[in-house]
């Protein structure tokens, strides 16, 4: 008997989510790499605390999207040709497997991009401005995207002996409208204005992308087959 | 034959073309400068009309499986790759004299096609992983038919966003522009329009033939048998 959507969804998440807890390669590969990264800029300033302070924001956007794309994109090229061979096979809805790696993507990517904000804070010395909070539904959105992203940009280029370098060239531009969405609403929090329209922006990215990863399902799937 | 003619038609406009941008009164405010769009504005307009192309042959792809959809997605987005390099490279050159700068992160417009060419590139790229006709165009249909949101995006962003870019030139209210030099761009536009047309069709034909020299290569390896070492007596 054929598991439902939401269930297969969720049986798909929870087989990525144990792969990435015995692996820990998001948390002890990944994340220690990104904070290397954010503690490398400064050596390349003055490092005085005002340019750190105005750098914070762009560096911290600027390694949410680098190193968001290592990590969805490792976590969706775990899986081989002959697995996702086995599982067509079983009659298991192609736009049920690209919900579930999506979710578990990003339930990978969202505590990592908020405990990115430490470094940010310490290294930087960076003053998150009152109602911080608010962009918490922002991190999510922005990190369900290139989850979805990076599974469409995945699945793609599976199987290809390129596909570590052609991945990101694929999905950095196309990641553009998220990072642009997620940098602009801390910017009218910070100014005191309203984030809707970004937010919203957000919101359109999001669903464009489930849409076009839903639709395109069935045509990823023949690529592995 | 039909081709040699298209290609003679656009040498011929784009001759016609090239008369009537030298030919054209200079603009009051960016003087001779004015003469880059020309090219700047064709070469704008076709990059749309191909990624258009692409993506309307992407999805025909999708739903008949039948190889002569992606072909013409192909031809259109390689095309598309060089106008949208030449409407960039003009606007740069244009933008240095005229807005001082060669490059303006304020400019909407110049951003999102910048980042429209990245996109098509990794089309462009996703195709040359791969030498079997077949799997390029089961890899780059969803593609190709994805990133021609980012044709609305580049368009619509003069609207969108606070921009240095001029709005839009030909509006429903009238044209905001003198009559010889409309006549210039529009001479050009068609001009443009053939060179499109002659460069689509003459690599729709070039990617028939990789396709057979492919099919060919692949039906002789299946019919010969390399011998193994041992095999082959000295």
């Amino acid at each position: 008997m054929r598991a439902g959507f939401w269930r297969s969804a969720s049986i798909i998440a929870r087989r990525d989510l144990r792969i990435e807890v015995r692996s820990g390669e998001a948390l002890s590969v990944v994340f220690p790499f990104a904070v290397v990264a954010t503690w490398v800029v400064p050596l390349a300033t003055d490092a005085s605390r005002g340019l750190l302070r105005n750098l914070a924001a762009p560096v911290y956007w600027l390694v949410f999207l680098l190193f968001g794309m290592m990590i969805v994109i490792r976590q969706t090229a775990s899986e081989t040709s002959d697995q996702r061979r086995v599982l067509a096979l079983t009659g298991l809805d192609p736009a049920a497997r690209f919900a579930g790696r999506t979710a578990a993507s990003a339930m990978i990517l969202v505590p990592t991009s908020a405990t990115l904000v430490i470094p940010i804070i310490v290294l930087y010395n960076y003053r998150p401005p009152s109602g911080i909070w608010l962009m918490v539904p922002v991190i999510i959105l922005a990190a369900m995207g290139m989850s979805m992203l990076g599974t469409l940009a995945a699945d793609v280029t599976v199987g290809l002996r390129a596909r570590t370098s052609l991945a990101p060239l694929l999905m950095a531009p196309l990641a553009a409208p998220l990072l642009m969405g997620a940098a602009q609403a801390l910017e009218s929090l910070i100014a005191e204005r309203s984030m809707i329209t970004w937010v919203l922006v957000l919101v359109i990215a999001d669903l464009g992308l489930a849409a076009a990863g839903v639709m395109s399902a069935r045509a990823l799937e023949e690529i592995a087959l | 034959m039909k081709k040699k003619v298209l290609a003679i038609l656009t040498v011929l406009a784009l001759a016609a073309g090239l008369a009537t941008a030298f030919t054209s009164p200079p603009d009051v405010l960016q003087g001779d400068f004015v003469r880059i769009l020309y090219i700047h504005v064709p070469s704008a307009w076709l990059a749309f009309l191909a990624f258009g192309v692409t993506a309307a042959g992407s999805i025909g792809w999708l739903f008949t499986h039948r190889m002569g959809w992606d072909r013409v997605a192909e031809a259109s987005a390689e095309t598309g790759v060089l106008f949208t390099a030449v409407a960039l490279a003009t606007g740069m050159i244009w933008g240095k004299p005229v807005w001082g700068t060669y490059w303006d992160w304020g400019d909407a417009r110049l951003a999102t096609t910048a980042l429209m060419f990245f996109v098509y590139l990794g089309y462009l790229a996703l195709r040359r992983t791969t030498s079997d006709p077949y799997r390029q165009a089961r890899r780059s249909s969803v593609l190709g038919a994805v990133a021609v949101v980012q044709v609305p995006l580049v368009y619509f962003s003069v609207k969108l966003w606070r921009t240095l870019h001029q709005g839009l030139t030909i509006r429903p209210d009238g044209i905001q522009m003198d009559g010889a030099m409309i006549t210039a761009l529009l001479v050009n536009l068609g001009a443009f329009t053939l060179l499109y047309l002659t460069l689509v069709s003459f690599r729709t034909e070039l990617a028939g033939l990789e396709e057979a020299a492919h099919d060919s290569e692949a039906s002789v390896r299946s019919r010969v048998t390399v011998p193994r070492l041992g095999e082959v007596e000295a």
